[in-house]
């Protein structure tokens, strides 16, 4: 159990206290733990995480000057982080782990997109990211296939923490591509959004392993918006688990998700996507949308969209949907003299594309084609 | 050899039996028109020629190009030269035209053993034949037939049977629709594609599309097989009589 393997030898930091820290241990524990991680071993990540190297690096690669990045120890007083931990206990685990933290203020516009540094094996500082009234931000973050550092050796967990703040105005175009299928990682982002706020999540994942994403949107203030498209390939032996929580608690509050996953080999494959519309949230505009498709009868497909609304004056959607390729699609493109196994790729990609934005589309496009034709044995 | 030659075909749908015993042969040079009423198996035929998974060859025998169809794949019948232009085309988002068809085309030349085409030619000619067909080749960026009008649709068929050059086209009810301009442009494209080493098998339900393509043969499909043939006078006859006259005469 991740109770008895040193979590309580564990220092607090100071943005936590004992405190926080003694709640995040007994939420390892809790019942809404145990169903937002019903799909991921909580406990065993826990355990990856205490065995995982602590990494110290700076957030962004070669960031611009109107990022100001402070180590949270360098801070008269430490930053609040506000996460629900009893939710996400182990971004309280993982921030004890890390010891420090990073503060990131955007203050004006930068003129070049903010490059998110490769996140390497381990846990990373948590980040707060503060983006000022009216900046707009573009951020960026690739991780690539990276060489193992042994052949029979699992790279350790990659785990991340940011809590992302836009103030009134702010606008941030975040773009993912987590293109290494081998990598493990959980990544949590966090975001509170004031009035006219926008934040737009684009992301790639090409997974063969565990790898969960957590992302949790507040949105605040009146008029903010959340857009998220997201396209997922997973091949034998991955846990691939996305959890949205989304947030509307201003008025006019908006937001849109598009999350498309393929699931192949003897892949499983999580979606949860809620929507909570708080009684102050008239006028929230929600629509969520996941599609899957399973290659594979060994292939296991789990999505649950929940909603949860206490105003009436909302426009709220949401669907899943759950299938194989279109067998009048394959027979056509057969009929025009592809190969089954071309057309089911070409088919495929089609289906990804559709969950692809942003500047890393292509590559990971590229990448989804590589992966399927590996599994297919190349052609 | 024929280039097409079908021997008292049957065949089953769900257990269902929708050609009893069908006949046709089609050589080089020649267009033939496969007329009948709702229901009477021309679809399934064309089905059949290209492989479509679900239906059941329960008697008889097909070959093309001098070889039995039965075993192959619908991939090796169209890369051996069979096209069909299917009644309602699919759409295929997140795939487009243009890559769509350089795949088929490639697959085309590797199966026959060509070089394939440079991109920048192949592109050049794909948009040419986009617009002799007078469709927009902004069309080509987009997914296969997403978003497409009916007509378009029939006019993308018609491209693809232009591009692959096909030993044998069946045109399945490529006609409906279609309004009078579209049909021109398409029957415009069918009468490019004919030539003395190809052939054509025209499935229609009307004789309108037979006033822009004049067809050698006609022959009349009913109850699942062909109860009347004859030249291009005998779709007139079947537009002033309907089919009617045909299970009386018979």
């Amino acid at each position: 159990m991740a109770g008895g393997i040193g979590l309580e030898a564990l220092p607090a930091p100071a943005w936590l206290g004992e405190a926080g820290l003694a709640r995040c241990r007994r939420a390892l524990h809790s019942k809404l733990a145990r169903e937002t991680w019903k799909y991921s071993p909580l406990e065993k990540i826990a355990q990856a995480l205490l065995e995982a190297p602590r990494t110290r690096q700076a957030p962004f690669a070669d960031a611009p000057e109107q990022v100001r990045t402070r180590r949270f120890s360098a801070l008269s007083t430490p930053p609040e982080l506000k996460i629900n931990l009893d939710r996400y206990p182990l971004a309280g685990i993982a921030a004890a782990l890390a010891g420090d933290g990073w503060l990131a203020e955007v203050t004006e516009t930068p003129r070049c997109p903010l490059r998110l540094a490769p996140a390497p094996p381990g846990v990373a500082p948590p980040m707060l990211l503060q983006v000022a009234a009216g900046c707009r931000v573009e951020i960026e973050e690739m991780n690539a296939a990276r060489t193992p550092s042994s052949p029979d050796q699992k790279d350790p967990l990659a785990a991340q923490v940011v809590l992302l703040i836009l103030e009134r105005g702010a606008e941030v175009h975040w773009s993912r591509a987590g293109l290494a299928p081998a990598a493990t990682g959980w990544f949590l982002l966090a975001a509170r959004l004031g009035g006219d706020a926008s934040l737009t999540f684009n992301h790639q994942s090409l997974a063969a392993a565990f790898q969960r994403l957590d992302l949790c949107v507040a949105l605040h203030g009146a008029g903010a918006s959340f857009r998220s498209t997201g396209a997922a390939l997973a091949g034998t032996g991955a846990q691939l688990d996305l959890q949205y929580v989304i947030e509307h608690i201003g008025r006019r509050t908006l937001s849109r998700v598009q999350q498309h996953c393929l699931a192949s080999g003897k892949a499983r494959c999580t979606f949860n996507g809620r929507i909570h519309i708080h009684p102050q949230a008239a006028g929230a505009d929600a629509d969520l949308s996941n599609r899957n498709l399973a290659l594979s009868a060994n292939a296991e497909i789990n999505t649950k969209p929940e909603l949860e609304i206490y105003n009436d004056e909302v426009r709220c959607a949401h669907g899943a949907t759950v299938g194989r390729l279109d067998d009048d699609a394959l027979f056509y493109l057969q009929s025009r003299g592809l190969p089954a196994a071309q057309a089911q790729r070409l088919l495929s990609i089609g289906f990804l594309r559709a969950g692809l934005s942003g500047p890393f589309a292509e590559q990971a496009a590229d990448s989804f084609v590589e992966q399927l034709s590996a599994a297919a044995g190349g052609g | 050899m024929s280039l097409l030659q079908v021997d008292d075909l049957h065949v089953s749908v769900g257990g269902e039996a929708i050609l009893k015993g069908l006949s046709l042969r089609v050589e080089a040079g020649e267009v033939h028109a496969l007329m009948g009423p709702n229901g009477s198996g021309k679809s399934t035929l064309a089905n059949v020629l290209a492989g479509r998974p679900g239906y059941e060859v329960t008697g008889g025998a097909i070959s093309f190009k001098g070889l039995p169809l039965a075993q192959q794949e619908p991939e090796a019948r169209a890369q051996a030269g069979l096209f069909l232009a299917f009644q309602y085309p699919v759409e295929i988002p997140g795939v487009s035209n243009m890559e769509f068809l350089k795949a088929a085309q490639d697959s085309h030349f590797k199966a026959n053993g060509t070089a394939p085409e440079s991109p920048v030619a192949f592109m050049r000619r794909v948009r040419t034949l986009a617009e002799s067909l007078s469709l927009n080749p902004e069309f080509l960026k987009r997914g296969v037939n997403e978003g497409f009008s009916g007509g378009e649709k029939k006019r993308n068929e018609i491209l693809q049977m232009l591009l692959l050059e096909p030993a044998l086209a069946v045109l399945d009810e490529t006609d409906s629709g279609l309004d009078i301009d579209a049909m021109q442009t398409v029957a415009a494209g069918v009468n490019r594609f004919r030539n003395p080493d190809n052939g054509v098998l025209l499935i229609t339900h009307y004789q309108r599309l037979l006033n822009h393509i004049v067809p050698d043969f006609v022959h009349v499909l009913a109850e699942g097989r062909i109860v009347e043939s004859g030249d291009s006078k005998l779709a007139e006859t079947l537009e002033e009589r309907g089919y009617a006259w045909l299970a009386e005469s018979g």
